[in-house]
Formats: structure tokens, sequence, C-alpha cells
């Protein structure tokens, strides 16, 4: 019988770990808010975010923080390009084709990923500690690390959505578009901030991600289910909903090793995912942007 | 050389099977169904036990993996036609990696991740497997043909019709009188019933299956050949259908003419390649870019996110 | 709604295509000059794509020494590599292009259970040589006719020889972290049955999930049953994930994990606290045996894992076969194979000693780096030793071989 401490633990771990989470499920959603599509090449866009911070860290012998900005800062860059060049000549088709064009697109970037990099596993410049015990619980200082810089990421967004102008532009052209344009906001401008925005933060997760273990061409594939499945249960197009529905599904993973064997874990995902959209398919926090 | 053009056309077949059921479901009814690689599991592991374990005659194994899989399909439909597209989309996509966990896990039934071998072809140990190959070329072409005359039937009779007046607006069509969610199910009863046959045939060819052949990506390919070939166009989809299947097989000719490179970048090479054509044939298809429904044109704004499902 | 016109134009441009593919084929017109090709299907993408290239690169060591020696039958040995993306159905069409197309003797390097399993079949339907990594028990048991053989000893006989070195390292409580793969099952039966003789005890296992990012509540599931050591059973991506989720909670026990799972590369993306006294296994010839030596400085590795002496000694039990048989077809290989590597010949450590032999018309039995290759009829290892190292200090240090 699972003792309090150890419900406790897998609490505390799937609060963790949804944290991580919500960083490139904003992004997702975020694009979504804006653009109407799901974005799947995020998955190689937190990939190339976590080979970006590692050629500073590995190579050039940056420090963390340094590296997680430039996670970002490659991701983002990257995410706009290949939004301009090749996924918005598609939205015009629909959000399905500009859908399907976008996990095209997430195969030919992992590829070139693969290509510059083989399939090694690598491993971030960086010391490893103990875990840390509080009482019953264990956490760990790269947890808290990575909780740190998710959690600053998050209220720097919030507060840039909030309290800046292109923010509120952009909140704006998410809500009602039309209504935006009159004001006489560019939505190709606003388009462009998203995409360098969201798919950043898809670099920066895929690089907190890779903190934790190691990376390889495969990094942000592996965390797509999650990640899709923490933006939908939260609200597709809620940036506050991400959040929720990240600690979701990660506290939500852990909690059902409680009475499931550990390897149906990824099907807790889908169902998760089911049943929201079964149940409630506004999502947990429903569909406005903020 | 021939016998390798062969099995290429028989799974190109396969493929163009499988387009057209989702054709059915996608280009005609407009439902997204991105879970398409679940039925075909489905029809695959149904005419496969049944034709190791219980010793049925593989045309009636092939059948009740026909039935069985478009009874799924209502099933499903039944659970999700009332969400909206992009929901449907998600959800049918858990549904196929469900299928798969589940095929992986339930070992006494499907013998797990180890796969069931020695599926029964037909006249296999008695054939030469140039002439099995040629046989089975013989008996998908067919099908692929019956198949084709039959969605394209459907495309021009009344059925059809009331199917594209759903796709481009479900709240007219209910308003004409039309039972819509009737028409989706048998939509997608229809659909769901040539991928199962599709999976029937791909596990009597290989003579194996597993769970980690039915993966997303098989998703990916049959919706890029329907895209293609342009959606709701039957004849499109059986093209399409073969335009995927030659550029993942002319691309692996072309990566050893690159000199100097290590073998996996031979194989990235390859793989991106496969999806940057892919990329290109879908701007550039000879359909055109058609916006895929009407109410999805960007002007319909706010009203079009907000709208209740039928 | 197609323009009638493209449809055909379609058509057409396959066909042309086709025809220039048939074309791009090398045609074999003067025997002796053409390139002696043998196939590689390997996962050089997915799930399997760390642990493909380093197999293509091993056979590549090999096959490169051997035409430096002179080639196979006076010809030069090519291989052709093509990708299984570890998925079945794509390696069904790859070993379609190899049978058909390219017509090699011999396929080797194939990975994912699932991916043998489903090429079996189409080699031994058409005469072609298949060796493999792949652990499923399944796999040898299928009726391929001789044409298939697997260097990697099956789950039974590596769990019990595993099992009892850990029994003998003194563990009286071992746990068992295994990937849901057709090995899990068998190996944690065989290890309980074999611990259980041998004075100790499994005291639990669990399957995990290979895709995760995190195993800390798998971890401390394991540690709640206080083990002294801990198996890992999975491969290299999750098993470093657990190393180092092993390292935080503080686990003072042993842990053991196949070779391919703590690779070189593996140590080095980690730091040193982390892999410190972790214990890797490999098949493995006797610790007299020169092969594993010749491995080392054929490949430049310090440790080569488990799967690159297989490979090494595949493509190296592929030529000698062929060198014996005097043709390059499957079934010569088939035929030929176990003339080459059992019995009573010469013991001869590579290919290119095993060849010079050969060509004097003496008979040879080629011991190779990841064990004697001696096979049943159905291909499965007979027996062999396993090399037991140690991580020290972040290199690795033997043990012994037992």
């Amino acid at each position: 019988m699972p003792s309090l401490g150890d419900v406790g633990q897998l609490a505390v771990n799937g609060v963790m770990a949804g944290t991580i989470l919500a960083v490139p499920a904003i992004g997702l959603t975020a694009i979504y808010a804006v653009l109407r599509f799901p974005n799947f090449a995020l998955a190689s866009h937190a990939t190339i975010g976590a080979f970006a911070g590692y050629v500073a860290n590995a190579r050039l012998g940056l420090t963390l923080v340094p590296s997680v900005l430039i996670a970002f800062f490659v991701a983002g860059v990257v995410g706009v390009a290949t939004d301009e060049a090749v996924l918005k000549r598609f939205r015009p088709a629909g959000y399905i084709t500009t859908a399907i064009a976008s996990i095209a697109l997430t195969i030919a970037l992992e590829n070139i990923v693969r290509f510059s990099f083989g399939n090694e596993l690598r491993g971030y410049d960086l010391p490893i500690q103990r875990d840390w015990r509080l009482g019953v619980i264990r956490i760990g200082p790269q947890q808290v690390q990575n909780l740190a810089i998710a959690a600053v990421t998050m209220v720097a967004l919030f507060a840039f959505l909030a309290f800046t102008r292109t923010g509120k532009a952009m909140r704006a052209v998410a809500d009602n578009p039309m209504l935006a344009s009159i004001k006489g906001i560019n939505a190709d401008a606003i388009g462009r901030i998203v995409s360098f925005l969201g798919m950043g933060l898809a670099g920066l997760g895929g690089m907190l991600i890779g903190l934790d273990t190691t990376i390889d061409p495969l990094t942000g594939f592996r965390s797509i289910l999650s990640v899709f499945a923490a933006a939908v249960v939260g609200g597709l197009g809620s940036i506050p909903g991400a959040v929720v529905g990240a600690l979701t599904v990660g506290v939500g993973e852990e909690l059902c090793l409680l009475f499931l064997s550990p390897d149906y874990r990824s099907a807790v995902g889908f169902v998760a995912i089911l049943l929201v959209l079964t149940l409630r398919p506004r999502g947990i926090l429903g569909q406005r942007a903020y | 050389m021939e016998n390798y053009l062969l099995a290429m056309a028989v799974s190109a077949g396969i493929y163009g099977l499988m387009a057209l059921g989702v054709n059915v479901i996608w280009g005609f009814a407009g439902m997204v169904n991105l879970g398409l690689v679940g039925f075909f599991a489905v029809g695959a592991y149904v005419s496969a036990l049944l034709t190791i374990k219980g010793g049925w005659p593989i045309a009636a194994g092939m059948a009740a993996a026909t039935f069985v899989t478009a009874l799924v399909g209502v099933g499903v439909s039944l659970i999700t036609v009332r969400l909206r597209g992009d929901y449907l989309a998600i959800v049918t996509l858990g549904f196929a990696e469900t299928i798969r966990i589940v095929a992986s896990n339930a070992i006494g039934l499907t013998n797990g991740t180890d796969g069931l071998s020695a599926i029964p072809g037909p006249y296999r140990g008695a054939l030469s497997p140039e002439v099995f190959n040629l046989l089975y070329f013989g008996i998908v072409a067919v099908i692929v043909v019956a198949a084709y005359g039959i969605t394209e039937r459907l495309r021009t009779s009344p059925f059809g019709r009331v199917l594209r007046a759903i796709r481009d607006d479900e709240q007219v069509a209910a308003v004409a009188g039309k039972h819509v969610m009737l028409f989706k199910v048998k939509a997608f009863a229809i659909g769901s019933a040539a991928l199962g046959l599709a999976g029937a045939l791909y596990a009597h060819y290989t003579s194996y299956i597993a769970p980690d052949i039915f993966v997303p990506l098989l998703t990916l390919y049959i919706k890029l050949a329907l895209l293609v070939g342009g959606l709701g166009n039957n004849r499109g989809a059986i093209v399409g259908a073969f335009a995927v299947v030659f550029l993942l097989e002319s691309t692996r000719f072309v990566i050893p003419l690159v000199p100097g490179i290590s073998p996996v970048q031979g194989a990235a090479i390859r793989e991106f390649l496969v999806a940057a054509l892919l990329l290109v044939m879908l701007r550039y298809r000879p359909a055109g870019l058609l916006p895929e429904r009407l109410s999805q044109l960007p002007v319909s704004g706010p009203a079009g996110r907000y709208q209740p499902t039928a | 709604m197609l323009d009638r016109t493209r449809e055909p134009r379609r058509r057409f441009l396959k066909t042309a295509g086709a025809l220039a593919l048939t074309g791009m084929v090398p045609t074999i017109v003067r025997g002796e000059e053409a390139p002696l090709q043998l196939g590689v299907l390997t996962p050089l993408t997915g799930a399997g794509g760390f642990d493909g290239p380093r197999m293509a690169k091993a056979m590549q060591a090999v096959i490169d020494e051997v035409n430096a020696a002179g080639g196979l039958l006076k010809r030069k040995v090519v291989l052709v590599i093509e990708d299984d993306q570890t998925n079945p159905e794509a390696a069904v069409r790859a070993a379609r292009k190899l049978m058909d197309v390219t017509k090699v003797p011999a396929i080797m390097g194939t990975w994912a259970s699932a991916v043998t399993s489903a090429v079996a079949p189409l080699c031994w339907e058409s005469r072609t040589f298949l060796t493999t990594v792949s652990g499923a028990d399944s796999i040898t048991k299928l009726p391929h006719q001789g044409y298939l053989i697997r260097t990697q000893p099956n789950n039974y006989l590596q769990a019990g020889k595993h099992a009892e070195f850990i029994a003998a390292m003194g563990v009286k409580r071992c746990f068992m972290m295994s990937i849901q793969a057709p090995f899990a099952e068998p190996t944690q039966t065989r290890a309980t049955e074999v611990l259980k003789q041998k004075g100790s005890q499994m005291v639990g296992a669990l399957i995990y999930d290979k895709d995760k990012t995190t195993y800390r509540s798998e971890v401390d599931e394991a540690l709640r049953t206080n083990p002294d050591l801990i198996y890992l059973n999975g491969y290299a991506p999750d098993v470093t994930i657990l190393l180092r989720d092993l390292y935080r909670a503080g686990y003072p026990g042993a842990r053991f994990a196949q070779s391919y799972a703590v690779t070189t590369k593996v140590l080095e993306s980690l730091p040193n606290e982390v892999t410190e006294g972790v214990i890797t296994v490999q098949p493995s010839a006797d610790v007299s045996s020169p092969a594993y030596e010749l491995a080392r400085k054929r490949l430049g590795i310090a440790e080569p894992d488990s799967y690159e002496t297989q490979a090494t000694d595949w493509a190296s039990l592929v030529s000698l076969a062929i060198a014996k048989a005097n043709v390059a077809t499957g079934t010569g290989i088939r035929d030929n194979v176990r003339k080459i590597c059992q019995g009573n010949g010469t013991k001869v450590y590579s290919a290119i000693e095993g060849l010079k032999l050969l060509a004097q018309g003496k008979e040879i039995n080629y011991e190779g780096a990841s064990g004697p290759c001696d096979f049943t009829d159905i291909g499965d290892i007979i027996d062999c030793k396993f090399r037991y190292n140690k991580v020290v200090a972040g290199k690795f240090v033997l043990i012994k071989v037992a």
C-alpha cells in the first residue's frame, strides 16, 4: 500500500516535471492562439534549442544561464525563419494542411540536426548533485534550478503579454483578429513575433529537459505527446491553460504509477486528452488566450 | 529488379487503398482522422489472429477484418462525432496510439512487441517468391480498382453530395433535414472498412505484424498522399500514394551518389529529402492550394472559433 | 477536378523514373572487376539510431582490412548500407531493395526484434543470409532453414550467466528494471530462477517506458525494496537517465547493465561520479583470445561494446564463408558458415588471418571478438563466456571473463 509519503513524492515529481513541460506547452498554445494551427514542428525546435544550448555550454564553455538564453534565441530565430519560408505558404489552405506540413517540417529539421551531430547521446557540461531530503520528500537541486528557470520564463512571458504594447497586440489578434486588424495591428508582424516566442520557448524547454538527461536528435520528438496533452488539457489557445494543463499532465503521469504499470505511461497522456475532449472540449481554462 | 518494383507497387497499392478510405472520411465528409493507422492495425491483427489461431481461410479473415474494423469505426465515430475538427483530429490520434500500446502489452492476445509471425499468404508455400509477388500484386490491384469504383460511385451519388454538404457547412445540412450524425458515422464506417482491409492485405503479404509497424508516420504518409493528389479526388488519392512510395524508394538510390558522408548522414539526407520533397509537392500540387472547406477561410474569425458543435 | 492530361503524365513519370532507376543500378558486365556487394540493414534513424552507426562502422573496418589484403574471390568488397529506420515496414522495403536490386548474398545488422522478425521471411524465401543481434527468443525458432544466425546469446543463456555472476559477487537482493521488449520477461524469469539457486534473491522487477525524460518515481519504487544491486535492462538513452536519477537518489548499491547500454560514449557524456562502479557485461571469447584485442586496434576504441564486436564477427564470418564456398550466394554462406567457425581447424581470430589460411587450403575455426562463434542448428550461440567490466574514474577496467 503506498504511503502518504510515496504519494507526496509522486506529486512533487509531477509538479517538477509539469513545470518544465509548461514551457514548450505555452509555446504550442500561443502559436495556436494567434496563427490558428497546432505547430508540430515544436518537436524539432525543442531539439534545436537543446543542441544550441549544448554547443554554447559544452563547446564554447558558457555557463547555464547564457546557454539557456542561446537555446531560446536560436530556436526562436529558426522558428520565425521556417514559418516564413515554409509554413506561411500553407496557411491559405487551412489549418489541417498547415499542421501536416509542420509534421513534415519537423522531420526535415530533425534530420538536419542528425546530419550535423549524429545520433550519439550528449550531455551538458554541468555538475550533477545528489538530491536534498526534506522529510520524506526528495528534491534535486537541478530540479529546483529548472523550476526557477521555467518560473522566471513564465513570469516574463506573462508580464510581456500583460504590460507591453506588443504583448497586448498579440492577445488582441488571438482573441479577435478582425477587430485587431481594424485597430491597425499588423497581423503578419504579430505572427512573426509569436513564432519567435513560441519556438523560442520550445527550444528553452528542450534544453531544460536535456539538462536532466542527455540530448540526441529525438529529444524533442519524445516529449511532443506530453506537451500536446498539456496544451489540450488546459485549453488549446489559452496560455494560462497551458500551465495548468502541464501541471495536470505532469502530476497525472506520476500519480498513475500508483495503479498502472510504468510502461502504460504514454497511454495516460492520450486518455487524458480523450477524457478532456469528450467531457469538456474547451479544456480546463477554456479558449481565451489570456 | 522486377520483384522489387512489384513489391513496391503492392505497398503503393495498399497505401492507395488506405488513401481511398480516408478520402471518404476526410475528403468527402471533412472529418480529420489522424488515427487511421489504428484502424489499419485492427484490420491486420483481426485477420492475422483469425487465420493463425482460428485456422480461418485467408479470404474469410480479410472479410472479417474489414467488417470488424468498420464496426470499430462506428464506435469511434459515435464517441467523437460531436467534436469539432481539430479536437476530432487529436482524439483519433490518441485512438491509434492506444491501439498500439494495447497491442504491445496484451501479450496473451497479440504476442506483444514480439509480433505475429507466419501469417499465411495465398499459396505462399507453393509458389516461388516472384510468382507470389505477382499473384499478390494482382489481388491488390483488383481490390484497389474495385475500391476506386466504389468510392467514385459514392462521390457522385446523393450520399456523397450530402457528405460534401456536411463538410462545407454542417448547420446548413442539418437545417436541410439531413441526419448529420448518421451520415458521418456511415462515412467513418466505410473509410474504416477500407483501412481494415488494407491492414489485412498488409499482414498476409508480409507474413509478420508487430505494434512497431503501426506508428503515426504511416498516417502522415497517407495524409500527404491525399493532400498531394487533391483532397476529395479519388484518382488523386491513388496517384498520391504512388508518389509517396516513389519518393521513399527513389531517394535510396540517390544517396550513394553523395560523396564523403557517413551512413548516418546518408540516412539523414534521405529522410530530409523525403520530407522536403513532400512539402514541395504539397505546395505545388496540380490541384492547387484549395481551401479545404469554406468555413475555414481566415475571415470567418471568431465566429468560426466559437462555433458550437452540431 | 484533376486535369485529365496531368494524370497520364504522372503515370509516365513514374514509369520513366523506374526505368531510370534500373539504369542507375550497376549492371555487372565483366565478373572479376565488379565489386562484391554485401548488404547492411541497420537502424541509422529512429529509436535504434544510436546503435546502428557503430555496427556499420565495425563492419566497414573489417571489410577495409579484407580489401587491403586482396578482397574476396579476387573482387573488392563493398558494403551497401540501408537504414531500417527501426521500423519493420520501412525495413521490409529496404530489405527488398538489397535483395532484389543490389542482389546481396547476405544482409547484416538488424537490431530491433520486430525488424528482424519482419525481414527474416523475406531472407529465407529469397535465400539471403541474415545476421542479427536481436534478442527475442522467437527469432531463431522461425523456420529459417539455416539462413539466420544470431551472434547475441539467447536470453536464457545470458540471464543465467549474469545471475551466476551477480550471486557470486555476494549480492543478496537484486532488482531488475527493464524496458518493454521481448527480452524483458524471459530474462527476468531465468535470472530469478538462477539467483534463487545460488542463494540470492530477485526482490522485485519493473518495466519502464523508454521514452520518459525522468525516472525518479521508478527509481523510488526500486529503492523501496532495498536492493544491493539493480540490473538495468534497457538501452543507452534510458539507462543514461536511470544512472543519473540513481545518483541523485543517493543509491549506494551496485548497478549492472549490458555493455551496449553503457558504452564509451555514454561514459563521456556523464560525469564520473554518476558512472563510478557500474558493471557492464558483454558476450566474449576467452581471456586469452586475441580477437578482442584485434577489434580494439581495428576500431581504435578502448573497449568495443557488445554490438561492435558482434558486427565485427558478422563481417568476418560472412567473408570467410564466402571464401570457403567460393561463390557469393546466400546458400553458399549458409552451407559453409559453420565449416569456418566450428570444428577442428586452426583457430583464427580475424577475417584476414582466416582468408590467408583458406587460400592455402587449410581448415579454420574462427573465434570472434564477441565469443567463440559456435552456432546451433537454429542459429543460436551454443555457449560463450562473458566479459565483465567495471567503470573506474570514467574508464572501463576488466573484472573477469567467465
